[in-house]
């Protein structure tokens, strides 16, 4: 883990995926570029399949290529290094010692709990946990609304204020990410496959039922408005606010007060960084192992389905019931590669695929797409976002706000633990107004331009009467992973667009989980000690069969329930981090010499010369 | 699952996240320079063979663009244009390849004029030429610099090319003008048409001339224009064929000689001439003038420039560019055609720094007093060595270390 150069395995799997890729892609290739022949020989099935063994053996040959800085030094070291010299004892007594056994265990016991209950009683316990979570969103609404509000305060007054000047790590700690890199990787952990589907469905669903805040009839032109800002409020700067507020904490903790790099390390202020050992800090670990693995598999889970179901709605292609098996199955296998080969080689180029896809969609969008429209329309609803920011964040509006906006609140809470930790280790030797900056403004402004774009395109389309995407979508029983197809559809160039709009699903989706997949084997593997192949693989393929258990035997809505749930621990967690944060900074760093961006501001002013002409006379 | 021994097992979670000094997005000088656009240029130019195949094979094509309403002929464009241009950015990526100026410049009018396909047909397989046009071009741009070499053309190759216009200008313009002596000519595609058919000795016969001036006008294009047709061919094709034939015996062409400057030059190929190459080939260009066609050959596999010819005539020394040399290293193994290669190469530039290998010690100052700078006598040098090692461990391995560490 961690070299750079390619070991045995990954060599091997090169040499499997290179050729794989070529031989898929030009099948894909000659499939684009003449239909009329090899359209008909072909079936929608294997069209389905060829694309998918394209895009991840591309992917997938990206993460192994290997890896070194310095062209002049050759990279790929003796494969007969690797090799394993320990029998299966040895080998789960190693695996044991690395091991946190609490961290480890729990969260294990616990999915398996949770499946034999589904498996034994599975509308009991939907019902069970459907009552809880229901009961919970709506009683403790205001608890996240509350919690979100304060973190964008605390952000802004991060970003503005003083604090934002300390640097994370000693004076002459230089960055180890370039700034792209840097945003990348946190954009692209930060957010899953949930942007795709969710840009242009999100507003289409609001202004089918308008939010209660603005009062505007169903499906009219004064609910476009509201739909689109209601988007921007879910996320957008409210939601990535969640990450910065564990995130932030814990890089402070670990790069100037030495403590170990875990979630629990928000504790620090009150326990000491040496006391970081004890029953909280486990409980506060497991917790956060939990939520992600239940966040990230059952998203993997629900992607896959909403994928297929895209696909089947659009082309009529149906993927059986092994289809979501086998997809999950070969996401597992993407994610996992490219968690083991590193943070600078799978992770990094990865994310970097998903970014250039992700603009290079958008820029199609808005050559092929309304313009003027969606700028109007997008310049007021931004304006609207910006006027109505304060009330809707603390608007209390009965069902429709605890079915949205405090669902959602919960289930980037319950991401927050992983995310943040990623954004915190990236963050070595920047400031934190950097940190705050990147992953709370410009990873924003993202998603605003994303949601603006597809969302106001959307409204668009259902309002000119282009294409009905509401009726497409009711008839399909609400699931908003089928809005993408008919709206791309009534655009030119539909075939591309859809092509890149089916990849950026599946390369968002890999660039979460292989994060989540790091943070959890981090935090499973005993303080301060990388986590080695063997864990980083095993936590993978759990995640893997958390997914797949979750398709086999259902409850996909009810595990995503309870992994939304783990989002109030943190939501509370949060306001203990900003507390012993602002704690911490206020005693070590009150007389540090910090300055505002205010104070900076004003001290660029030119000082107006107030005093007479005549120098006033020298002190004695 | 292959895992690491233990020892490397326990790293810190550091290794994990900062495993290089920095971390790139992407390392854009490696995507950035001359050849990647070289490289990007040939993808267009079989993108746009596909995407015409493409387009020739839609049982409809789709005219959608924006600059659809601005295209003369459109059909015709959109289903002829991917092909044709491929076959145009064919020769001029070679060109590229060899950074020829020509090549950029026309490469620069190519591209935006192919962009205007996708423009008119906005077909989804068009998207992806449209995306490589706008890539190639900005790249081509910002390595304008790299592109500095003239095409060189022989004052044959420049005559027969003026020429073949002239005459396709010729004919065409006269073409036209005696229309009505002709039977099917009714505008200057038709008389483009009738000249190319003519020149190519095709002829198909379906414009023929009916007046006795339209004959004359026929047979004067006939005559200037297979001629000139003929010997373009012969002027353009014939030095690339001799090239290739030249390469597969290792000898360089004079346009590539031309260019070498400061380089050294190696006289004969000898026991020594391996390591010699070995330490000089990271410091400077080296050319290796030997008699021997195989040897030639094996170099030239291994690239390294070879001219293939006798190292004691002053005309092939010439050839090997030694009047710009920055030296020559004299070392055959044969220590009679060593002494004349030094005084050939004495003669073609005289203020040179020359350096002679002696295969016998007493022949260290015949090479010296026929002009050599400095003579080395190998096995005198390997004695001493031989004697120092064995007297004293250090002080010899401390020349094998300092001659092994510069070897690197």
């Amino acid at each position: 883990m961690g070299t750079s150069a390619a070991t045995g395995t990954e060599q091997m799997f090169a040499k499997l995926l290179a050729p794989l890729c070529a031989a898929s892609g030009a099948v894909v290739l000659s499939g684009f570029f003449f239909p009329e022949f090899v359209g008909t020989v072909v079936t929608g099935e294997t069209w389905l399949a060829v694309a998918l063994v394209f895009f991840t053996s591309g992917m997938g040959y990206l993460a192994v290529l290997p890896y070194s800085p310095d062209p002049e030094e050759p990279s790929g070291e003796p494969a007969l290094l690797g090799i394993r010299r320990t029998g299966v004892v040895g080998t789960l007594r190693n695996f044991a010692t690395k091991h946190d056994p609490v961290v480890f265990a729990l969260p294990v016991g616990v999915f398996a709990l949770f499946f034999c209950v589904q498996a034994v009683a599975p509308a009991a316990t939907n019902e069970a946990v459907n009552g809880v979570s229901g009961a919970v969103l709506q009683n403790t609404g205001p608890v996240f609304l509350g919690a979100v509000s304060l973190a964008v305060c605390y952000c802004l007054f991060l970003l503005l204020g003083p604090w934002g000047d300390v640097k994370l790590g000693g004076p002459d700690t230089e960055p180890s990410y370039t700034y792209p890199t840097y945003f990348t990787l946190v954009f692209t952990a930060g957010i899953a496959a949930g942007i795709v589907f969710w840009g242009p469905a999100e507003s289409l669903f609001h202004y089918g039922s308008p939010p209660p805040y603005f009062d505007a009839p169903a499906r009219s032109e004064a609910a476009v408005g509201p739909a689109l800002t209601y988007a921007l409020f879910h996320w957008g700067l409210s939601a990535w606010s969640a990450y910065a507020v564990i995130g932030v904490p814990v890089a402070y903790f670990v790069f100037k007060r030495g403590a170990p790099l875990r979630v629990s390390t928000i504790l620090a202020p009150f326990l000491g960084v040496s006391g970081l050992d004890s029953v909280w800090t486990r409980l506060v670990d497991t917790l956060a192992v939990f939520a992600t693995i239940g966040g990230i598999a059952t998203s993997v889970a629900l992607v896959s389905e909403q994928f297929l179901a895209g696909i089947g709605f659009q082309w009529g292609v149906s993927a059986g019931d092994l289809g979501p098996v086998l997809f999950v199955g070969g996401l597992t296998l993407i994610f996992v590669l490219s968690t083991v080969t590193g943070v600078h080689r799978g992770i990094r180029r990865i994310a970097g695929l998903n970014v250039v896809l992700f603009g290079l969609f958008a820029l199609l969008v808005v050559a092929v797409g309304p313009r003027s429209f969606v700028l109007d329309r997008g310049a007021s609803a931004l304006g609207s976002y910006a006027v109505n920011f304060a009330p809707l964040s603390l608007f209390v509006g009965g069902e429709w706000v605890a079915n949205w906006t405090v669902w959602n609140w919960s289930w980037w809470f319950s991401w927050a633990p992983f995310a943040g930790l990623f954004t915190a280790a990236l963050s070595r030797g920047r400031r934190i107004r950097t940190v705050v900056f990147t992953s709370v403004v410009a990873t924003s402004a993202a998603t605003i331009v994303w949601f603006l774009l597809l969302g106001g395109t959307s409204l668009w389309v259902q309002t000119t009467g282009a294409a009905d995407i509401l009726a497409a979508v009711a008839a399909r029983g609400g699931s908003e992973a089928v809005a993408g197809f008919p709206l791309l559809a009534a655009l030119p160039l539909s075939q591309l667009l859809m092509f890149l709009f089916l990849a950026l699903i599946v390369v968002f989706m890999t660039t979460s989980a292989d994060t989540s997949t790091l943070v959890v084997s981090m935090l499973a593997t005993r303080r301060s000690v990388a986590p080695t192949r063997g864990t980083i693989v095993s936590w993978g393929v759990f995640q893997g069969a958390v997914a797949v258990s979750v398709l086999v035997l259902g409850g996909g809505e009810t595990l995503q329930a309870l992994a939304v749930l783990t989002g109030g621990p943190f939501a509370v967690l949060s306001l203990v981090a900003i507390a012993g944060l602002s704690l911490t900074l206020y005693r070590r760093e009150r007389d540090q010499g910090h300055t505002s961006v205010v104070r900076q501001a004003v001290d660029r002013l030119p000082t107006v010369h107030t005093h007479h002409d005549i120098d006033p006379p020298e002190k004695e | 699952m292959v895992d690491a021994p233990d020892g490397q097992a326990e790293q810190a979670y550091e290794e994990v996240f900062y495993p290089a000094d920095r971390i790139p997005f992407v390392d854009w000088e490696e995507f950035s320079g001359a050849q990647p656009a070289v490289v990007l240029t040939g993808v267009t130019t079989l993108l746009a063979f596909v995407t015409g195949l493409s387009n020739l094979s839609a049982p409809v094509v789709s005219l959608n663009g924006p600059l659809a309403p601005y295209v003369p002929a459109t059909t015709v464009v959109a289903r002829l244009a991917g092909v044709t241009f491929a076959f145009l950015l064919a020769p001029v990526t070679v060109g590229l390849q060899r950074r020829k100026r020509l090549a950029w410049r026309v490469a620069m009018v190519l591209l935006p004029a192919l962009a205007v396909l996708p423009l008119t047909t906005l077909a989804t397989t068009d998207i992806p030429l449209l995306l490589a046009v706008g890539v190639t071009v900005p790249l081509l741009v910002r390595n304008r610099e790299a592109f500095d070499q003239s095409l060189d053309l022989s004052p044959l190759q420049i005559a027969s090319l003026l020429s073949v216009a002239g005459v396709v200008a010729y004919g065409t313009v006269g073409a036209y003008g005696l229309q009505e002596h002709f039977t099917a000519i009714a505008d200057w595609v038709d008389a483009l048409y009738f000249v190319i058919i003519t020149i190519a000795t095709v002829g198909y016969g379906d414009i023929t001339p009916t007046t006795q001036i339209g004959e004359f006008f026929s047979l004067s294009i006939v005559i200037l224009g297979t001629g000139a047709f003929t010997a373009a061919v012969g002027a353009l094709v014939v030095p690339a064929i001799e090239s290739r034939m030249a390469a597969a015996f290792g000898n360089m062409t004079p346009s590539e000689l031309r260019l070498l400057e400061n380089h050294v030059v190696v006289l004969g190929y000898g026991d020594l001439t391996e390591s010699l190459l070995d330490s000089l080939a990271d410091e400077t260009d080296v050319v290796v003038v030997t008699p021997d066609e195989d040897t030639a050959a094996d170099l030239d596999a291994e690239s390294v420039n070879v001219l293939t010819g006798d190292p004691t005539d002053e005309e092939i020394l010439e050839r090997a560019q030694v009047d710009s040399a920055s030296g020559v290293v004299v070392a055959s193994g044969d220590d009679a055609t060593d002494v004349l290669a030094v005084i050939a190469a004495r003669n073609v530039n005289p203020d040179m720094r020359i350096v002679a290998g002696a295969s016998e010690a007493k022949h260290v100052d015949k090479l010296a007093s026929v002009g050599a700078d400095q003579v080395i006598n190998p096995h005198t040098i390997g004695g001493r060595l031989l004697g120092e090692s064995v007297l004293d461990e250090s002080a010899s391995s401390s020349v094998v270390a300092a001659l092994e560490t510069s070897e690197d």
